[in-house]
């Protein structure tokens, strides 16, 4: 449960964790009609995120100049990240053998989920940046 | 001086984190109001009270404190009372329909999960599985990048093949993950991820939905996840599973 701890604690997960809750804080949560809600003017910054691929001359040419680059020998499931999950899990399920199956693959399991999480934050950081820099302007004024 | 709202749960709710640092600056404590059986948590409203991040991430630990020891009910971030006495006659108001609320989401978590594609790995994906794709961008290659036109027509065809993998891909994740939760919302589509779902799930079995999520990240290489959990159940508030917060 290492995702639950982390992202709980909320404080220390800081900007990046705040922002993917930002629309549940704002846009659900309870309502009472007889309080007054604060204005939330200053916060499109809800639905500037568009990553969705959309439909245009640039993204046309954005994604031919992407494939002309895209290495065809290495297919999808080579994509960096997997492999270290796998043999991860491997390698900690075969030392859960010498302590009882049951306690190999629960920690195999716990293992997998910090893994695949760490993986998963460097992988698709660089990623993302572009757009969450503007992003976190936006949240700070 | 108004009242600021942050969640409503039972009076006896062990662990309201009364005394904790809530929204202003500098900080204010927060404290509860009784009524209807219910407690309220609240501190004072600042002066100018807008949604700042550090204001955003107070109203969101507060929640998440209370919610480690019991259910609450959150308020949407920006909820001021005239004062404590409005908030306790809220509470009175409608003590059933908070303590129907109460129960029903008792030991109950939302997770939220989002997904989007890893470009490199869905354009992998495209080119394995359309022949067109394969066919022109060899061709392109093959001239040196090709013409202007071709390579608007390439992109039309891969931006298309990309679409239509972002709809099956939402199904994908949406038809996997669903049959481990109790309900399931679903944000906006603009929000600008193939998908943003949140999942209602009970503490104890969340394991279900994040061992489900893990494999579907280990099978779609190309599928990326930002899961964010346990959170109180803002989702969830209002009566009626699956149905989405209204607008």
């Amino acid at each position: 449960m290492t995702v639950a701890t982390t992202q709980q604690s909320g404080g220390g997960g800081g900007t990046s964790g705040l922002y993917d809750v930002l629309e549940l804080v704002l846009d659900r949560g309870l309502v009472i009609d007889a309080f007054v809600r604060v204005s939330l003017v200053g916060i499109e910054i809800l639905k500037i995120d568009v990553r969705v691929v959309v439909a245009s001359v640039d993204t046309y040419l954005r994604f031919a100049e992407a494939c002309n680059r895209l290495d065809l020998e290495s297919g999808a499931n080579k994509s960096p990240g997997l492999p270290e999950i796998v043999g991860d899990t491997m390698e900690s399920g075969a030392r859960g053998k010498t302590k009882g199956a049951l306690s190999g693959a629960a920690q195999t399991i716990s293992e997998a989920f910090s893994q695949a999480r760490d993986e998963g934050e460097s992988q698709s950081r660089p990623r993302q940046r572009r757009a969450s820099s503007s992003r976190r302007k936006e949240e700070q004024e | 001086m108004s009242t600021y709202v942050y969640g409503i749960a039972d009076a006896d709710h062990p662990t309201l984190p009364e005394g904790m640092e809530g929204i202003g600056s500098p900080a204010l404590k927060v404290r509860t109001v009784k009524g209807g059986g219910l407690a309220a948590l609240v501190s004072d409203a600042p002066e100018n009270l807008r949604p700042k991040r550090r204001d955003l991430l107070a109203h969101q630990n507060v929640l998440a404190e209370a919610g480690g020891g019991g259910t609450i009910l959150p308020m949407r971030f920006g909820s001021v009372a005239h004062d404590d006495d409005a908030v306790a006659s809220a509470l009175e108001e409608r003590a059933t329909h908070y303590r129907e609320r109460l129960e029903a989401l008792s030991d109950r978590v939302e997770y939220n999960v989002k997904a989007q594609h890893d470009e490199d790995a869905v354009l992998h994906t495209v080119m394995a599985q359309n022949a067109d794709v394969r066919a022109l961008t060899e061709s392109n290659r093959g001239s040196g990048g090709g013409t202007h036109e071709d390579k608007l027509r390439l992109g039309e065809l891969v931006v298309k093949a990309v679409q239509a993998r972002e709809v099956q891909d939402a199904e994908l994740v949406r038809a996997t993950l669903e049959p481990h939760a109790d309900a399931v919302s679903a944000a906006p589509e603009s929000s600008g991820w193939i998908t943003n779902l949140s999942f209602l799930v009970n503490r104890a079995t969340s394991e279900r939905l994040l061992g489900a999520i893990e494999e579907l990240r280990q099978a779609h290489p190309h599928l990326v996840f930002r899961v964010n959990g346990p959170l109180p159940p803002y989702s969830f508030v209002e009566p009626g599973p699956a149905a989405p917060a209204a607008d």
